[in-house]
């Protein structure tokens, strides 16, 4: 299983590297920073966790567009991705092609999940070094206040910075399960990434509805925020463990759904 | 020289009783297939007779309703990959990633086989499609010809023993056939057992020996290709001056039948060449002129005809 699925998963990647759409979405987690930033330094600092940092450090610049761009942002460079690893094959009819060689259906679909995610690590990647170095050069290397208002030094924050981003990646794979599945079950790349852009747009509806108050640290939207324990002294864990059971939940259901519509379907286009 | 051995245990290909349902019309309906080492064996039927649904059953990407496969003895439902192990085969067209090279193709298919194959075999069948030169290009750059080449070299760098084609012949241009024609007939000579799906007879005439026809889902004969023209008959196109009193002239001599005026011949079946010299007596004493005395090419769509409708509709002439 595991050779398999190494297999279909290093082909993925060269499949992916070879796409346009794959630079697209790379392109817009390099571009998205530089432009806010631009913004930023021509209206001044937002009202968000760590934004009074702005004009001071440019540590801790990436975490601020994460708060700003909330689940839109992410969704839409998941959406093209996600949408497309399964639909576009069957659209083009190279699932046929692969799935009559000596790989079980199981094993390619796994592939593509860990190059999914990959990619999405990838891009969540270059997203936060563009931020930094951006940040950095525009407001320099400096201490910075988190959320308690507690000084840390450039360096312990921008160590912070990286398992933040680690964090805030744990919602976007959950939202990327959900694509995958749409990419399994529409078969129709059009519908799948449309699908999973509605879907986080629902997300984020349900979220806004304050009759529900008490389930929205169960929502997976809330844990786009999850990060935050890492900035608060004394540092916290509790919103990070919960933000990963809250995402393995919402990932596992359409993951085995895929997983078993993808084993047993008829593939007749 | 194709070598056919009789016993079915082990054959490359041995369905029974393969049903296919869609929303409850058959697509596929009982079929049985018996393809025997080392054959080209044909699968002739119209399109949508359900020709390309039988195969996405042998390969195990539909799930039949009913009936059994056994590949080489090995049954797909109980493990797939097993029973595809030496089994490759191309569905309508070869479907390739086209922003990939032809080269890149290969190599992930050839991964993807497990097999053990290694760079220098990839390179050898890109020879042997005469598509080494290209081969660093992007698949979206080729032409039909060349795609539908690559998607026989990303069949044989699986080392089949069994190629399933569907409708090869599909968008190539005369050359291209031929060169399709001398390949597989290459490859049948090193002993791969080739099963073509068709929907022309004259194509898969000129490759097997044996073959199946199927219609509406079922098979309507299966057997030797030489049996099947001796079923249809010889059969022959006259021209002629006065054409109602040739066809009178051709009804009654022996050995002539089945004797009809379609547009502006005469047709009729012929069981010995001595009917063909009485013919041509005949008609020179009736003073009839022959314009035109030809062979009628046998064609799919008669044999269909013959086997599944009867005769087609035309005005006979009473012998």
């Amino acid at each position: 299983m595991i050779g398999g699925t190494l297999i279909a998963y290093r082909w993925e990647l060269v499949k992916l590297v070879a796409q346009r759409r794959t630079w697209l979405g790379m392109l817009t987690a390099a571009v998205g920073p530089i432009v806010y930033l631009l913004l930023e330094l021509a209206q001044g600092p937002p009202g968000a966790p760590l934004a009074n940092n702005l004009g001071h450090t440019g540590v801790g610049f990436a975490l601020v567009v994460f708060k700003l761009i909330a689940v839109v942002g992410p969704a839409i460079i998941v959406a093209l991705i996600a949408g497309d690893i399964v639909a576009s094959e069957d659209m083009e009819g190279t699932l046929k092609t692969i799935l009559t060689r000596s790989l079980r259906r199981g094993e390619v679909l796994a592939g593509k999940l860990l190059a999914l995610f990959t990619y999405l690590a990838a891009a969540m990647a270059l997203f936060f070094v563009v931020s930094t170095v951006g940040g950095v050069i525009a407001w320099g290397f400096h201490p910075l206040l988190n959320i308690s208002g507690s000084r840390l030094s450039a360096l312990h924050a921008l160590a912070l910075d990286v398992p933040a981003v680690a964090v805030y990646c744990l919602p976007v794979l959950a939202l990327a399960s959900f694509g995958l599945f749409l990419s399994v079950v529409t078969r129709q790349s059009v519908a799948a990434i449309g699908g999973t852009l509605i879907y986080a747009m629902a997300l984020q509806g349900v979220a806004a509805i304050s009759a529900i108050r008490s389930a929205h640290p169960f929502l997976l939207t809330n844990q786009f925020t999850a990060w935050h324990d890492l900035f608060q002294t004394p540092t916290a864990s509790g919103a990070i463990v919960r933000s990963l059971w809250v995402s393995a939940a919402f990932a596992l259901p359409p993951l085995v759904a895929a997983w078993v519509v993808f084993n047993r379907r008829d593939i007749a286009s | 020289m194709v070598q056919v051995v009789r016993d079915a245990a082990g054959a490359p290909i041995e369905a029974r009783r393969l049903t296919k349902r869609y929303r409850e019309v058959p697509a596929v309906d009982g079929v049985d297939v018996t393809v025997l080492p080392g054959e080209i064996y044909g699968f002739l039927g119209p399109n949508g007779a359900g020709k390309t649904t039988t195969m996405r059953m042998l390969l195990g990407l539909v799930r039949p309703d009913a009936g059994t496969i056994r590949l080489f003895g090995r049954d797909p439902k109980e493990d797939l990959l097993a029973a595809l192990k030496g089994v490759a085969g191309i569905i309508e067209e070869p479907r390739l990633y086209s922003y990939l090279s032809g080269r890149a193709n290969l190599r992930m298919l050839a991964d993807f086989d497990r097999s053990g194959v290694d760079r220098a075999f990839v390179e050898e069948v890109l020879e042997t499609v005469e598509l080494r030169d290209r081969a660093g290009d992007r698949v979206r750059e080729y032409s039909q010809g060349m795609r539908q080449r690559l998607g026989i070299a990303a069949c044989l760098v699986r080392r089949p023993r069994l190629l399933m084609l569907d409708e090869p012949a599909n968008g190539l241009d005369p050359a291209g056939i031929r060169y399709l024609r001398r390949l597989l007939r290459r490859l049948s000579a090193d002993g791969i057992t080739v099963f073509l799906s068709s929907h022309l007879l004259a194509e898969v005439q000129e490759l097997c020996a044996r073959v199946a026809i199927v219609a509406a889902g079922r098979i309507v004969y299966e057997g030797e290709i030489d049996e099947l023209r001796a079923r249809a008959g010889r059969r022959y196109r006259l021209t002629a001056a006065a054409l109602e009193r040739a066809a009178s002239v051709c009804a009654a001599v022996p050995g002539i039948s089945d004797v009809a005026i379609v547009d502006e011949h005469v047709t009729f079946a012929v069981d010995a060449d001595e009917a063909l010299l009485a013919l041509t007596r005949g008609l020179a004493e009736a003073d009839i002129a022959i314009l035109a005395l030809v062979p009628e090419q046998l064609t799919l769509e008669r044999v269909f005809f013959e086997l599944t409708e009867g005769p087609a509709e035309r005005e006979t002439v009473p012998a």
